[in-house]
């Protein structure tokens, strides 16, 4: 690989991996709960259910990509990535900003062990299907969307394979990690991990949508670092201006 | 049904979670689009106007967010 196609693929296998990072502690958090309160075997079965329909969605989507035109395809991507990324990017400013509280795995594993003791109190029977349904919704649900960020960032670039094994890498990583600690992973600085995501995405999505309209960029692929740098400092002073008022209205 | 139910609203979710940054983006794709297209602007000065109006976007989004949820 060449010094540009680098460029485009680093960017790529990282956003897959951080990003997939992210939804994958999520899921973890959901499925250690439901392994705790009901045994791994419904947690296992709700998980690999999951996981394979979701390898089957990338299996069935890929072909079909291969057929859309290079610029729709750009263009129709890139927007997507743009709408993703930016609203990931806004939410992180805010958690940022103290706005919103950040996302707590703890708080997480707590809710979903709650709500299935309630599922327990309802139903006495099938509470085995109950769990593995929740584990395999879990997975599903955030799932969606590193299916859809293996497929933005890889698609427009021939890139399917490489963002694919970043978010692999990304699941194997939580699961080593997880069983190890055999807790919620509370500790990954998951606002900080998002907002890198957001700015990423958005630059790809930046990069994808003016390719699809028929921009030339200049300097080419190179030109995400500097899409990537534009939506970083964007972000932090938001942030940053974003605090202030909370900040005086506090003294 | 609910499992559907989840499905749609996630995707939902994750693209118009706040429909007024969706709204303003595909607008201004919209515009970009209707530049170079139609007007015959060069691709790239419509290029320039997507890197400006994206942040400028954000920035808009961010702080009307935190008005509205400081008012609340």
């Amino acid at each position: 690989m060449d010094v540009v196609s680098w460029a485009v693929a680093a960017p790529a296998v990282s956003a897959a991996f951080v990003a997939s990072l992210v939804e994958v502690v999520e899921a973890f958090t959901i499925v250690l709960a439901i392994g705790t309160l009901r045994g791994w075997r419904p947690a296992a079965l709700g998980t690999s259910a999951a996981l394979g329909l979701l390898g089957l969605l990338i299996v069935a989507l890929g072909p079909l990509l291969d057929r859309v035109p290079l610029h729709l395809l750009q263009l129709v991507i890139g927007v997507l990535l743009l709408l993703f990324g930016m609203g990931w990017l806004r939410k992180a400013v805010l958690r940022s900003a103290g706005v919103i509280p950040l996302h707590d795995e703890n708080v997480a594993f707590a809710a979903e062990t709650e709500h299935l003791a309630e599922a327990a109190r309802r139903k006495r029977t099938s509470l085995d299907w109950i769990a593995g349904l929740a584990a395999f919704k879990a997975v599903l649900l955030e799932g969606l969307e590193v299916v859809f960020i293996v497929i933005a960032v890889g698609a427009g670039r021939g890139l399917l394979w490489p963002a694919s094994i970043g978010a692999l890498a990304a699941c194997v990583a939580v699961l080593i990690v997880g069983a190890v600690v055999h807790r919620p992973l509370s500790r990954v600085p998951e606002n900080t991990l998002k907002f890198g995501v957001g700015v990423m995405l958005s630059a790809f999505g930046v990069f994808w949508t003016g390719e699809g309209l028929g921009v030339e960029w200049p300097g080419q692929d190179l030109l995400l670092f500097g899409f990537a740098a534009l939506f970083f400092v964007t972000g932090l002073a938001t942030a940053t201006l974003v605090r202030r008022p909370s900040m005086e209205a506090s003294r | 049904m609910t499992l559907l139910h989840d499905i749609a609203n996630e995707l939902a979710g994750m693209f118009f979670a706040d429909a007024r940054l969706s709204g303003a983006v595909l607008a201004l794709v919209l515009i970009v689009a209707g530049l170079t297209n139609s007007l015959g602007v060069e691709p790239l000065i419509g290029g320039g106007v997507l890197v400006a109006g994206c942040p400028l976007i954000l920035v808009e989004a961010a702080f009307r967010d935190a008005r509205r949820r400081r008012r609340s």
